[in-house]
């Protein structure tokens, strides 16, 4: 990626983030009713992520190395592995079928 | 009442912490570098950011080809949830508006956890956000750095299966959040909308819509 993009990718996220940040601590009488409802974005997007990044340049679901990988990194996640146990474990998964089967 | 925690305690609980948040760092360093964004972009992310999170998304998002307006809208959005702690923790902060606001900026997951364990019901320990948010930024930062200078010398990412890491990654961060029927009803509901926009919107517009699912189911 071409460095200008990347700066606008880094400064972006960060003054949006510095701005979230900032709000909660300004205006600390927002509704919680309002906030709340944030409580749903976080593993909305993450679950709609995890789809995207299954799916082929059509948009669909494609069947390929990173389905197993996903599965096994749930698995491990459920049974309390760290996030990088999860993260190498699911790249072993894909790099190992891949050389396996020539992929 | 409890009494607030020693600074020993603070930083004796904040160790094994800082330990998987550096390990995190790296990981998001390695990853970000194989997605081929500058190195020096992807510590400053870390410098500017401060969220694995959010960070992780946007990155997944340029790995998967996609804008970097989208990678920075599935960031963001993933970071609404600091307007939440931020409410919870302001009363807790020293200082008049404009240096809370500062101060808040070293909140994170993990700061935010233990401010709350170490402080009262209804409010979390200032203190104790403050010196664990500051011990992980300096671990983050440093995490990063490592893993973007590693990054390289590791080798083809593909060939790596650095590509199944990120789906891989977003399981492992989305799996302890699925406490409660509500956090599980958001991510059936946002993983479904995105696969059925994603076929014929541009890339953006499934995780937008997964954003509508999360904020309407989430109660």
């Amino acid at each position: 990626m071409a460095g200008p993009l990347a700066l606008a990718l880094v400064l972006g996220l960060a003054s949006l983030s510095f701005i979230m940040r900032a709000t909660g601590a300004l205006l600390p009488n927002l509704p919680a009713a309002v906030t709340a409802r944030t409580s749903g974005l976080a593993p909305a997007l993450l679950a709609a992520l995890v789809a995207i990044q299954l799916t082929g340049p059509n948009g669909v679901i494609h069947l390929d190395v990173k389905v197993p990988a996903v599965l096994v990194a749930a698995v491990l996640a459920a049974l309390r592995a760290p996030f990088i146990v999860c993260v190498i474990a699911g790249a072993l998964v894909a790099a190992l079928l891949r050389a396996a089967f020539h992929l | 009442m409890r009494p607030n925690w020693s600074m020993r305690q603070i930083l004796l609980a904040a160790a094994p912490i800082a330990i998987a948040v550096f390990v995190f760092g790296a990981s998001f360093g390695v990853l970000a570098v194989a997605a081929r964004l500058p190195a020096w972009s992807v510590v400053l992310m870390s410098v500017l950011v401060f969220a694995g999170s959010a960070q992780f998304a946007a990155i997944g998002v340029i790995a998967a080809g996609g804008s970097v307006l989208t990678a920075i809208f599935a960031g963001a959005l993933l970071n609404l949830r600091f307007i939440a702690t931020g409410i919870a923790v302001a009363r807790s902060l020293p200082g008049a508006r404009l240096l809370r606001s500062l101060l808040a900026q070293l909140s994170i997951d993990e700061s935010y956890a233990m401010s709350v364990r170490a402080g009262e019901p209804g409010r979390p320990d200032g203190r104790t956000l403050l010196v664990t948010g500051a011990l992980l930024y300096v671990v983050w930062v440093f995490g990063t750095v490592i893993g973007a200078l590693l990054g390289p010398v590791l080798g083809d990412p593909k060939r790596l299966g650095l590509d199944a890491a990120f789906p891989a990654g977003f399981v492992a961060l989305l799996w302890p959040m699925l406490a409660g029927r509500h956090a599980v009803r958001c991510a059936i509901g946002g993983a479904a909308v995105a696969l059925a926009l994603a076929p014929f919107t541009p890339p953006g517009i499934p995780l937008a819509g997964a954003a509508v699912v999360g904020l309407w189911l989430a109660r």
